[in-house]
């Protein structure tokens, strides 16, 4: 809200700059900006238009002849609300207007001697619509600097937080002005005697209008109004329409009570103010037609609805020239019902947004009638009676704040003494009491005021949160737990970046196309309100976020990619965190000196048992052993350069190449590999029951604590063996068989394969033997190869091979 | 010439040519012809018979010692000549030592979680532990148990995005995590919640996507002053210990009295620029005492027990720290963007 510093010092004579008071709200909790209004603009002039006419070679212009009581100047000019005897504010050669300077321009064969001033030229206001028409009584020639007071009087624009809709006024604001800088604030007081009279044909048939009063005002005449109050409005950023209206916007801007004035000739039969029916139709205010609900409130009369309360009104029953006579509306309607309904419709309105935050009940009469006595002013007519159905008069609720509450709370003493000073500054009638102080919450902070611990802030806001010096509590140590889940992902996250993978963030969300490409099922969780169609599934897997983030590196010609993420995937009752590996093109660059003469570039590319490498190596680190690969069965992974990972029996993830057909679709190069982890479970109930023990976390904060082992004392004996095998025989399982077969077998490598025919592979192997009581013979050992060829033979179709 | 002076002359030339000798092989070749079995100096021996016992040991001697002097001084050439063989050879395979290095590249880290990272461990230090929730979450939790019933107008402070799962939402902010644990332990608590939280927004100062840390402490006699106290400790620890900071009494449902916390701007360090939209300042986190309200919802004793509670966003304060300009920079991952940051933790 925009509140012209003159018209503040209306209500309060505060001394200090425009900047202080700024300041100083920000303080006390209102956001304030103090800026001047307009700045003083060189050799313009209010200038009378003499004539227009049609400019003779571009329809679009016109010529205007305008006086500024000197001389004549011919103006070309693109507005179309221009006409004779009208007052407007004409720039002259030289004038600088929006950083350009005026200078004579010939449009066709015209010469246009200057340019007539909008409000957004002038730079007071965003309104390019028209230029602006000045009132009559001004004179031509006179300074518009002077007229509108460019550059002199000052705007303190201010954002409130929701719970302050008692600042929303100029007089609101005056009374927290008033309260940080301890002066009292002054009311204006209606003088106008408007007789009651319950014959007026008003109805109040629910109970979420909980004021309503109604003022009819007969023989008005409607007009511009008075230059000052036009003023007002446009340095409170509003554009002046007619006196009316003018004044309801002025009171709901200096008073916060919203009002509205209905064309009383245009209704017919009784006001009912009651909830709409199921699809009643109204074409309102902006020339939109509106289909209302059940629960909505509405102003109606025997036929039709005639404003959407608290909102907007209707155009059957608009003011115009032709009116004569008006109902002029002032009420508090419900805050809840005004936001759904508002909200619902998407309209938000200087009255809506002043009925959700809560409107002054008490102060409704004072308000009206000051706009009474300002239209019979402006618009004479009469005033012939009021209405007002206020079934439940406000009740102040009485809130007790305790001396130690405060001290609890804000940690100072704040004696009962001086929470009254600061509380009735704030216009809270309030009595000393036993260890503190009653105050009675008058209506404009009922809904912001209810307990004690809001006073604590009204007091503690004003006494200055920022000047309370600080303390340092004791951090409870019962409270204390280990964070083991934290430091799980710091340990996972350092390794993959020590070990050169990238940290990449992506979105969580992503789009139906790529789970289509891929292969899978889309995931369960979808955002009903997307923002953008391809940002609505929530993924559950990485997979679909790391591709993503190739194919855009790719657009860069960043062709060798290294990626790592960490974060979450989604799933109908919990969340996995896990950690997603993406590697492409080369894993590192570099040359080899040790090639004789040539120095080779040395770079190597991915493969599979690389990106298996750092799998394996981070469920080292973790101290996991007992790794698996098993046969894996993702549509997008290469089924015979793939494997799912398993730790004790438990499956992890997955690790392997990007299936080559699901690559050409996609568009990234085929030597692309992923891999996948869970790492833990967040389930969303509060004891995440939902979730299990199968993720990697489990795993390692299970895994049992390395138990020392004495050193070997005596020497062991190396034997290379070499067997012949089937071709699809797994090494794996080979190596588990020889090292499972004696514990004298410390140790398996594998150095060698090759393959002997379609069918028959040859597997080298490097055993280690080992006894911990004694050193091995020769004999033994052989003895040991002799059986553990026997027993090799009788698993796998082998042979060993001399 | 008697044999004295022959072996005189011999060891002369011996040592002449133990001298002259440019390999090993050259050298063994004078060995072989001086010391050899075939050598001079035996074949000088040999003729040793026909002297007088006198002589046979003068001779003798004298053979002797130039035997030795012969063999120490052949080992030191050859000790010179493998040093120079050796040199020449790792000459020879010299390496240009500005060639670029073929380990792997050590990875960079993302500003933002980086950011998230050091912020909870600041907090870790003071002993807070980590706490965390889902990011699917309860609309009760995110919403009404912090005091913003359906309808309030705090609603409209954070615009919800709804998914097909009735009663959730993405969570608009980490506050519900106090929630959760207030519900799962009893005072006293103290616990810091980093995490990824949505918003339907999305500008150069706004992603739909972000992250926040929550902080929450509960205990008995917990002050306003000691938030200040905190938040004091962990802005210096961020942002430098004689960073200026600024309290604004400002509005959450969830805490009262509830206020904004400014830093001085880092950029123009208060003297006004486009960051601070010449105000000086950079708004940085909220905080406040937890409201009853909060309390009552999950059955702990205003009565009794205060406590604090703040929220920041981190890709805030990573733009401020990387002066980052646009948020959108943080998630669309080009690597040229995100290798800029090797270096930081």
């Amino acid at each position: 809200m925009k509140v012209p510093y003159s018209w503040l010092k209306e209500f309060v004579d505060i001394q200090v700059s425009p900047q202080e008071v700024a300041d100083r709200l920000n303080e006390t909790g209102i956001e304030a900006v103090a800026y001047p209004f307009g700045e003083r603009i060189e050799n313009i002039v209010v200038g009378k238009i003499l004539s227009v006419g049609k400019h003779p070679e571009r329809d679009k212009l016109l010529v205007c002849k305008v006086s500024d009581g000197e001389r004549e100047y011919q103006i070309i000019t693109g507005a179309t609300n221009v006409f004779p005897n009208g007052k407007v504010v004409l720039a002259k050669e030289g004038a600088v207007i929006q950083g350009k300077t005026i200078k004579p321009v010939k449009f066709g064969s015209l010469q246009s001697e200057g340019m007539l001033l909008s409000l957004e030229e002038l730079g007071i206001g965003e309104d390019a619509e028209g230029i602006l028409i000045l009132p009559d009584e001004v004179k031509e020639g006179e300074d518009p600097n002077k007229l509108l007071g460019l550059g002199e009087d000052w705007i303190i624009e201010i954002e409130i937080t929701p719970n302050r809709g008692d600042a929303l006024s100029v007089k609101g604001l005056a009374r927290e002005v008033g309260a940080v800088f301890g002066l009292k604030k002054r009311d204006k007081k209606p003088s106008v005697e408007i007789p009651q009279d319950d014959s007026i044909k008003i109805q109040v048939l629910t109970d979420k209008a909980y004021r309503y009063r109604g003022v009819i005002i007969q023989g008005v005449e409607i007009k511009p109004s008075p230059f000052d109050i036009q003023l007002k409005l446009i340095k409170a950023g509003q554009k002046p329409i007619n006196n009316v209206v003018d004044i309801t916007n002025y009171i709901l801007l200096e008073e916060g009570q919203p009002l509205h004035a209905f064309d009383l000739d245009k209704i017919e039969g009784e006001v009912v103010v009651r909830e709409a029916k199921e699809g009643e139709k109204v074409i309102t205010l902006d020339g939109e037609e509106r289909s209302l609900k059940q629960g909505d409130i509405v102003i109606a009369d025997s036929k039709k609805v005639i404003a959407i309360a608290g909102i907007i009104g209707a155009d059957n029953t608009k003011v115009d020239s032709n009116t004569r006579n008006i109902l002029l509306e002032g009420a508090v309607f419900d805050n809840i019902q005004v936001r759904k309904t508002a909200k619902r419709l998407g309209i938000t309105t200087e009255s809506s947004y002043r009925f959700e935050r809560g409107v002054d009940i008490q102060n409704l009469p004072n308000a009206q009638d000051r706009a009474v006595e300002l239209i019979l002013q402006t618009a004479t007519g009469k005033a012939t009676g009021y209405k007002d159905i206020y079934t439940k008069p406000y009740i102040p609720k009485e809130i007790t704040l305790r001396e130690k509450t405060t001290k609890r709370v804000l940690g100072i003493d704040i004696p009962k003494e001086e929470a009254k000073e600061l509380l009735e500054r704030l216009e809270i009638p309030t009595e000393i009491t036993e260890g503190g102080t009653v105050s009675k919450i008058p209506a404009f902070r009922s809904l912001d005021l209810e307990r004690e611990i809001d006073l604590v802030e009204e007091v503690g806001r004003l006494k200055g949160l920022n000047k309370l010096s600080e303390t340092y509590p004791k951090i409870p140590t019962q409270a204390f737990r280990k964070s083991d889940e934290f430091n799980f992902d710091r340990r996972t996250r350092d390794f993959f970046k020590d070990i050169g993978f990238d940290e990449v963030v992506s979105y969580t969300f992503v789009d139906e196309e790529i789970y289509s490409i891929l292969g899978l099922p889309v995931p369960p969780i979808r955002i009903k309100n997307y923002l953008l169609k391809i940002q609505s599934i929530m993924r559950d897997n990485l997979a679909v976020s790391l591709i993503k983030t190739l194919q855009y590196n790719l657009r860069f010609q960043n062709r060798d990619l290294k990626i790592f993420e960490i974060s979450s995937t989604f799933f109908e009752d919990y969340e996995e965190i896990r950690l997603g590996l993406l590697a492409t093109g080369k894993i590192n660059r570099g040359f080899d000196f040790t090639k004789g003469e040539t120095q080779y570039s040395t770079t190597q590319n991915w493969d599979f048992l690389k990106i298996k490498g750092a799998v394996e190596s981070y469920l080292k680190m973790l101290g996991l052993d007992g790794v698996k690969y098993t046969q894996i069965d993702l549509p997008y992974i290469n089924p015979y350069e793939g494997a799912k990972v398993s730790v004790n029996g438990v499956e992890v993830g997955y690790v392997g190449r990007i299936h080559p057909e699901k690559a050409e679709m996609l568009e990234i190069p085929k030597d692309t590999y992923i891999a996948e982890l869970k790492l833990r479970c967040v389930g969303r109930t509060l004891n995440n029951q939902e979730c299990g023990s199968d993720y990697l976390f489990n795993l390692w904060k299970n895994k049992d604590t390395v138990v020392f082992q004495e050193l070997p004392k005596f020497p062991a004996v190396k034997r290379s063996l070499a067997f012949e095998v089937d071709e699809d025989l797994q090494v794996d399982k080979l190596l588990e068989a020889v090292k499972n077969f004696s514990p004298k077998i410390e140790a398996v490598e594998l150095f060698d394969i090759y393959y002997l025919d379609e069918n028959r592979k040859s597997v080298a192997v490097s055993v280690l033997f080992r006894d911990k009581e004694k050193s091995l013979s020769d004999e033994e050992v052989n003895q040991l190869v002799e059986q553990l060829v026997k027993d090799l033979q009788n698993r796998f179709n082998l042979k060993l091979r001399t | 010439m008697n044999l004295i002076d022959q072996i005189k002359a011999l060891k002369e030339e011996a040592l002449r040519l133990i001298d002259k000798a440019v390999d090993l092989e050259k050298l063994n070749s004078v060995r072989v012809e001086f010391l050899g079995k075939k050598g001079k100096l035996k074949a000088i021996l040999k003729t040793l018979g026909k002297l007088s016992p006198e002589e046979r040991k003068q001779v003798g001697q004298l053979a002797n010692t130039v035997k030795e002097e012969l063999e120490e001084r052949i080992k030191q050439k050859e000790e010179e000549l493998k040093k120079q063989a050796l040199a020449e050879e790792l000459k020879k395979n010299k390496v240009d030592i500005t060639l670029p290095h073929s380990w792997i590249e050590v990875g960079s880290a993302h500003p933002v979680i980086s950011t998230m990272f050091e912020i909870v461990e600041t907090f870790v230090a003071m002993g807070f532990s980590v706490a965390q929730g889902p990011e699917v979450e309860k609309e009760a939790y995110n919403f009404d148990m912090l005091n913003i019933p359906p309808d309030h107008p705090a609603r409209d402070m954070q615009d919800t995005f709804f998914i097909n799962k009735e009663g959730y939402v993405l969570r608009t902010h980490t506050s519900p995590v106090q929630i959760r644990a207030m519900l799962t332990q009893k005072p006293p608590i103290s616990i810091v919640a980093p995490g990824r939280v949505y918003r339907k927004d999305a500008d150069p100062t706004h992603s739909p996507m972000f992250h926040q840390i929550e902080g929450l402490l509960v205990d008995e006699g917990i002050t306003f002053r000691d938030l200040k106290g905190i938040l004091k400790i962990f802005l210096e620890t961020t942002f430098g210990k004689d960073i200026p900071i600024r309290f604004r009494p400002s509005y959450f449902p969830f805490t009262e009295p509830s206020a904004e916390v400014d830093i001085g701007c880092t950029v123009c360090k208060g003297s006004g620029c486009r960051v601070c939209k010449d105000t000086g300042w950079l708004e940085i986190l909220g905080c406040g005492m937890v409201d009853p309200n909060v309390f009552d919802a999950v059955g702990i004793d205003w009565e009794r027990y205060t406590g604090f509670a703040f929220g920041l966003g981190v890709e805030r304060i990573a733009m401020l720290k990387y002066q980052i300009n646009d948020i959108r920079l943080l998630f669309d991952n080009n690597m040229k963007f995100n290798h800029q940051f090797k270096g930081i933790r």
